[in-house]
């Protein structure tokens, strides 16, 4: 039997559409699930995704991507990396499994939604893949932490965090669950693949494998990287659906779409990835500053692409940039301060050799940032750690369910931007997030915030204790200095140094 | 006399927090329960100086021993804290 090349039969098969006779084609593709948005079949049609591949192709290649990743990590296995490893390696693991591997099992639903519902024959087919993809993500990335969890239970939270109300998980489910799980078909493909995967995802998958590597961590490396080039292709199925969106008059629609899922992407990684980039990873080990991987894997990216598409750069644009500078200083300062409400232990990776690489990244750093942990440190040094840790809640965002942060000390500029909406008081960490609320109100105004919920009284008692028991943090999970404080002694010896 | 929640930025704190005062307080003691929750824990104390509280949108400064229930305040307002000559 005569085999076909690819490229003699790929177009015409992917292309052949569904003729309904039992339904109209309305009720097949519905427009709140496939967001057609009116736009006929035909146009749809000449949806051209720049990636192609077959079944047969797409599982030989997935088998050899995973004896390879699965070798290394039998082989590696004997080695007990991870009781060796720096502990600001370790917690950057563990932040990184609680937050990435159920969004990628859940990303997997989302595929399933395009690869039934797209109206691009293209779309559905990528998206079988993709689909295919996620589920991998999902299992491989559970099974990795699985195996430290004899070691740890923070560990566990690779399975746990999304099935808690922690304020991290809360923050990292309103994200996805508004950009991939509540989203038509098209706006799946543009928010969650043009939108996150092709920059975000890079950064946090090929950002930490560098980091990984150059921290020995050849495990971690390899499986994020592995899961990285299957990402490289299904990022691709959002931009051919901003072509037929803007040909069909669509631009502003579509660049809404790509303005709020970039500014939420972005404070999530505020939170996630700018702690770990800038201080958890043992300094020998960083690569570049956040700012520097964000410049070169989401800006100068985005500028170009956005550029090519006929699209224009986020309204935000400036905002964006120079929070850059400023957002995860203090996202990381909050998570570190209120460390008991989260499932990893946070590094402060603030001693004075680190402060002096901030200052250097950051110039300014040790005037604002710095000054708060000047006051940290002292309390630490003079007996005082219970001046150390939270007896409040911080306000949180009602766009991005993150606290509300800005520049402290002599740069001070903190500032809350309320909404009164249908009576009730919301509260945003910038005019963006404020802005996003206003666009669509409707598909924000009920969640509840942490502090909603708090003020509610659905959190009982009304103390940190309490707090913690919602938040399903128990002794043992939640989490402290990753060091146990000893990076202080950098601080004693510095102090002999200088007096000698 | 009853619980008000309101959110605290207090000058040179990194973050705003969420902090319980009551309707009878004075702006003195809303600023004092603020403080409590920044100075010496992420700000440094500045004895020379008065706490003073301040609309957080349209930048009046509070009478000292005003009430929050006389301040017009919406439950769970942002309020400035800011350290002032007096």
């Amino acid at each position: 039997m005569a085999i076909l090349e690819r490229e003699e039969w790929y177009d015409l098969t992917r292309t052949t559409n569904w003729t309904t006779k039992f339904v109209t084609e309305e009720e097949f593709y519905p427009d709140e699930m496939s967001g057609h948005r009116g736009i006929p079949a035909e146009a749809w049609e000449t949806y051209d995704e720049p990636y192609k591949v077959t079944y047969p192709e797409y599982v030989a290649t997935q088998r050899e991507k995973d004896a390879g990743v699965y070798s290394v990590k039998a082989a590696l296995e004997r080695d007990a990396f991870v009781d060796r490893a720096d502990p600001g390696w370790v917690s950057t693991m563990i932040a990184h499994y609680g937050a990435i591997a159920l969004a990628e099992y859940a990303a997997s639903i989302a595929e399933a939604k395009m690869a039934r519902f797209a109206k691009a024959p293209g779309n559905r087919n990528m998206a079988v893949f993709g689909m295919m993809d996620e589920n991998r993500h999902g299992q491989i990335q559970l099974f990795y932490p699985h195996a430290n969890v004899k070691r740890n239970r923070q560990w566990d939270w690779a399975h746990k965090a999304y099935h808690t109300n922690e304020w991290a998980a809360i923050a990292a489910r309103s994200f996805f669950d508004d950009i991939m799980m509540t989203r038509d078909a098209v706006a799946t493909s543009i928010m969650l693949t043009f939108a996150f995967e092709t920059g975000f995802t890079n950064m946090q998958f090929l950002g930490l494998a560098a980091d990984a590597a150059e921290a020995g961590d050849h495990t971690f490396s390899n499986l994020i990287s592995s899961i990285q080039t299957d990402e490289s292709r299904h990022a691709q199925q959002g931009a051919p659906s901003l072509k037929i969106l803007i040909a069909n008059g669509k631009k502003e629609e579509a660049q809404n779409l790509i303005d709020t899922a970039i500014w939420r992407a972005w404070k999530l990684f505020t939170a996630l990835t700018g702690p770990i980039l800038d201080y958890y990873t043992p300094l020998e080990s960083r690569k570049e500053s956040f700012k520097e991987f964000m410049l070169e894997w989401i800006v100068a990216q985005f500028e170009r692409q956005l550029l090519d598409l006929g699209l224009d750069k986020p309204w935000y644009w400036d905002q964006f940039i120079s929070d850059l500078d400023e957002t995860h200083h203090g996202m990381h300062l909050g998570i570190w301060f209120w460390r008991p409400t989260v499932w990893w232990d946070p590094a402060a990776g603030v001693t004075p050799n680190e402060r002096e690489w901030l200052e250097e990244k950051y110039p300014g750093w040790n005037n604002t940032w710095g000054e708060c942990w000047d006051v940290i440190v002292d309390n630490l040094q003079n007996g005082k750690p219970e001046l150390t840790g939270p007896e409040t809640l911080p306000t949180i965002c009602n766009m991005c369910q993150l606290p509300i942060v800005g520049t402290p000390g002599q740069g001070w500029n903190v500032k809350d931007h309320q909404l009164e909406h249908n009576g009730r008081l919301y509260h945003f960490g910038s005019e963006v997030d404020m802005k996003i609320f206003q666009m669509d109100p409707e598909r924000y105004q009920n969640h509840m915030s942490f502090i909603d919920r708090f003020l509610a009284g659905e959190i009982q008692p009304m103390d940190l204790g309490g707090g913690l028991k919602y938040m399903g943090l128990s002794p043992g999970e939640m989490g402290d200095d990753a060091h146990g404080y000893s990076w202080l002694e950098a601080y004693s010896t510095k102090k002999s140094d200088d007096a000698a | 006399m009853a619980l008000f929640p309101i959110h605290s930025n207090f000058e040179r704190d990194f973050v705003i927090q969420l902090v319980p005062v009551d309707t009878d307080d004075t702006m003195d003691q809303v600023a004092e329960k603020c403080a409590y929750h920044s100075i010496n824990r992420r700000v440094k104390e500045q004895p020379s100086k008065t706490l003073r509280v301040r609309h957080h949108e349209n930048g009046t400064i509070f009478p000292r021993d005003m009430k929050v229930s006389e301040a017009g305040l919406r439950p769970t307002e942002t309020l400035d804290i800011l350290f002032m000559e007096n």
